[in-house]
């Protein structure tokens, strides 16, 4: 399963079936999903709760593995027999944005975006430069000593960015990104998010309620009952 | 590179407190219980470890050096003829009553020689001469005594076993397991004092020859004195040591103190790391999702441990060594050994480690995906 495997898109997922067995009861979640993102697309992912695109994001995100089915990631196929591959796999070519921004509340704004770099094998003065150049990106090289709790929400939002953009992944994976945020904020989250898959050629993949998404994506995608719908 | 560990200690103060002050608390716990025990053993063998003696000749079966029994004193000129020799000496140790001012009579131990300067014994006098006391009705008394007896000072008298005794100087240092204060007397007044000390000797000191094999001289002498134990000083010390560690049940009362510092520090370490795991968890899952392993979380959880130990040992280890001039004005000496602080020291790093691994079994295999769950 596992290897190389070339190709202009970031991200293929190619006929995911997941299913959940607990005791006597299964529960089919996804059904032969198969979704591309090229580089510097934008996917919108919608649907209603428990449709399942959260656990398809998931399954994008080397996170779950998927029942049958593949997932390439920058060209590398997802070994769900090889957990530390997958691992690898996140570590390089994913960032991830929550709804709750799940920052950490100790670390400072530059030290959240240094820590995720440390995680992922860069330290000392390379990764505090890059945590530092990665937060100017975002707009926030003037709060990079702050705390989470120092910050707004769309500010939390954008060092959540920013740690998700650190070590420069081929693609970024969102859960409803703009959810906590008012309407501004939410728009000006969206256009970053735009911008930075347009200038950085990152595939983008937006799980979201929000219509305003729609406005910055390239592609919208539905999910229905486990299945992508037109 | 950022430590989550040590920012989120200082992130949850209250809870870092509480678990800095649970190993503090152990670790004081543990050195003074100790320290104090070690210091009391101190005392068993202080005597042992001071007299120039190499080799020491007991009765039968005599469990410590306070415990003395008698017998004949002719057996020093056999042990004087063992090759390897080079000096042998009587000395008796015993309990006798002494009167005080008040009327009071109380126990002491009496440490009688014929030649107290040749053994190093007594080792710190103040204000008087070890060889005047062979010319009369004189002793030393330990500054110790001031506790039991009240003060004193040289050119007092004191009745010992009904006979008047002139106080010509003190000692320091010289004391016994038992807290009864020593007295040194000359061997032939201590024989006068009581019948059963007659031609009898609780001991035999000996000096080996310089160089000599002391295991080969004690094995000589073990030989012509039959009806006698013989030890070297090292040995003799232990067996003092054991008998108040082992026979009196003490060293199992230390071992339940020590007992119940460690399971307070690793109860108070465990409750605090497990209790921040678990409001944590959700930043463990986001450590996974950004591609960090299992081992990156124990590290968080270790790191932190071992920040809590090496803290709260320097914590407990200060407020010990503050509470050692308290103790020495209740004339409790704190022991505490560099050795003894250092296995301390690695104890409490193994403690807050084994209590961080109830943490590292919560976080174990913890699902990232949990990250998506609001």
């Amino acid at each position: 399963m596992g290897g190389q495997r070339m190709s202009g898109r970031v991200l293929e997922v190619e006929g995911v079936v997941k299913v959940f067995e607990e005791g006597a009861q299964r529960v089919e979640v996804l059904r032969g999903i198969s979704l591309d993102v090229e580089p510097g697309q934008v996917v919108a992912l919608e649907g209603p709760s428990g449709s399942g695109k959260t656990t398809l994001l998931s399954i994008m995100g080397c996170i779950l593995t998927p029942t049958a089915g593949t997932v390439t990631v920058a060209g590398e196929v997802a070994d769900p027999e090889r957990p530390t591959r997958l691992r690898d796999i996140r570590r390089r070519s994913i960032g991830f944005v929550f709804q709750q921004f799940n920052l950490f509340p100790a670390l400072t704004a530059l030290e959240n975006v240094e820590y995720a770099l440390n995680v992922k094998g860069v330290r000392g003065a390379a990764a505090r430069a890059q945590s530092r150049a990665v937060l100017e990106r975002v707009g926030l090289g003037d709060r990079k000593d702050f705390l989470p709790r120092d910050l707004s929400g769309g500010q939390k939002q954008r060092v959540a960015i920013a740690r998700a953009l650190a070590g420069s992944p081929r693609v970024l994976l969102a859960d409803e990104p703009t959810a906590n945020l008012d309407t501004a904020v939410g728009e000006q989250v969206l256009d970053l998010f735009r911008e930075l898959a347009r200038e950085e050629s990152k595939g983008l993949v937006i799980v979201t309620h929000d219509p305003k998404v729609r406005r910055i994506a390239d592609r919208v995608v539905g999910i229905r009952d486990g299945r992508l719908a037109a | 590179m950022v430590s989550l560990a040590r920012r989120n200690l200082l992130h949850d103060r209250m809870r870092s407190a509480i678990t800095i002050a649970g190993v503090a608390f152990a670790v004081t716990l543990v050195l003074v219980q100790v320290g104090l025990f070690m210091g009391l053993l101190d005392k068993a063998t202080t005597t042992i470890e001071h007299s120039s003696a190499d080799i020491w000749v007991t009765s039968r079966e005599t469990p410590n050096v306070d415990f003395a029994h008698t017998f004949p004193q002719t057996t020093v000129l056999r042990v004087r003829g063992v090759d390897g020799v080079e000096r042998a000496d009587n000395l008796i140790i015993a309990f006798m009553n002494i009167q005080l001012p008040s009327g009071a009579e109380e126990g002491c131990l009496v440490y009688a020689l014929e030649d107290f300067a040749s053994w190093n014994l007594p080792w710190a006098v103040d204000g008087g001469d070890v060889r005047d006391l062979k010319r009369g009705m004189y002793i030393l008394m330990d500054r110790s005594a001031e506790r039991r007896f009240g003060r004193f000072a040289a050119g007092d008298y004191r009745e010992i076993l009904g006979r008047r005794f002139k106080i010509i100087g003190t000692t320091s240092g010289a004391a016994s397991f038992t807290t009864a204060p020593i007295a040194f007397m000359d061997y032939h007044r201590a024989q006068e004092l009581s019948q059963l000390l007659l031609s009898r000797t609780s001991y035999i000191l000996v000096k080996a020859v310089p160089g000599a094999d002391v295991q080969a001289v004690a094995a000589a002498i073990r030989r012509i004195a039959p009806y006698n134990d013989v030890y070297t000083r090292d040995e003799w010390a232990a067996r003092s040591r054991r008998y108040w560690v082992v026979s009196t049940g003490l060293g199992m009362n230390m071992g339940v103190t020590v007992f119940l510092g460690v399971l307070v520090g690793i109860v108070v370490v465990a409750q605090t790391l497990y209790t921040s795991a678990v409001e944590h968890v959700k930043e463990f899952g986001t450590v996974k999702a950004i591609g960090g392993s299992d081992w990156d979380i124990y590290r968080i959880l270790a790191e932190q441990a071992a920040i809590a130990a090496v803290v709260g040992f320097a914590l407990g280890a200060a407020l010990s060594y503050a509470l050692r001039p308290v103790m020495a004005k209740l004339y409790l000496n704190v022991l505490v050994s560099p050795g003894f602080a250092l296995a301390v020291f690695a104890g409490t790093v193994a403690m807050c480690l084994g209590a961080a691994i109830f943490s590292f079994r919560r976080v174990a295999g913890i699902d990232p995906a949990l990250v998506f769950r609001t």
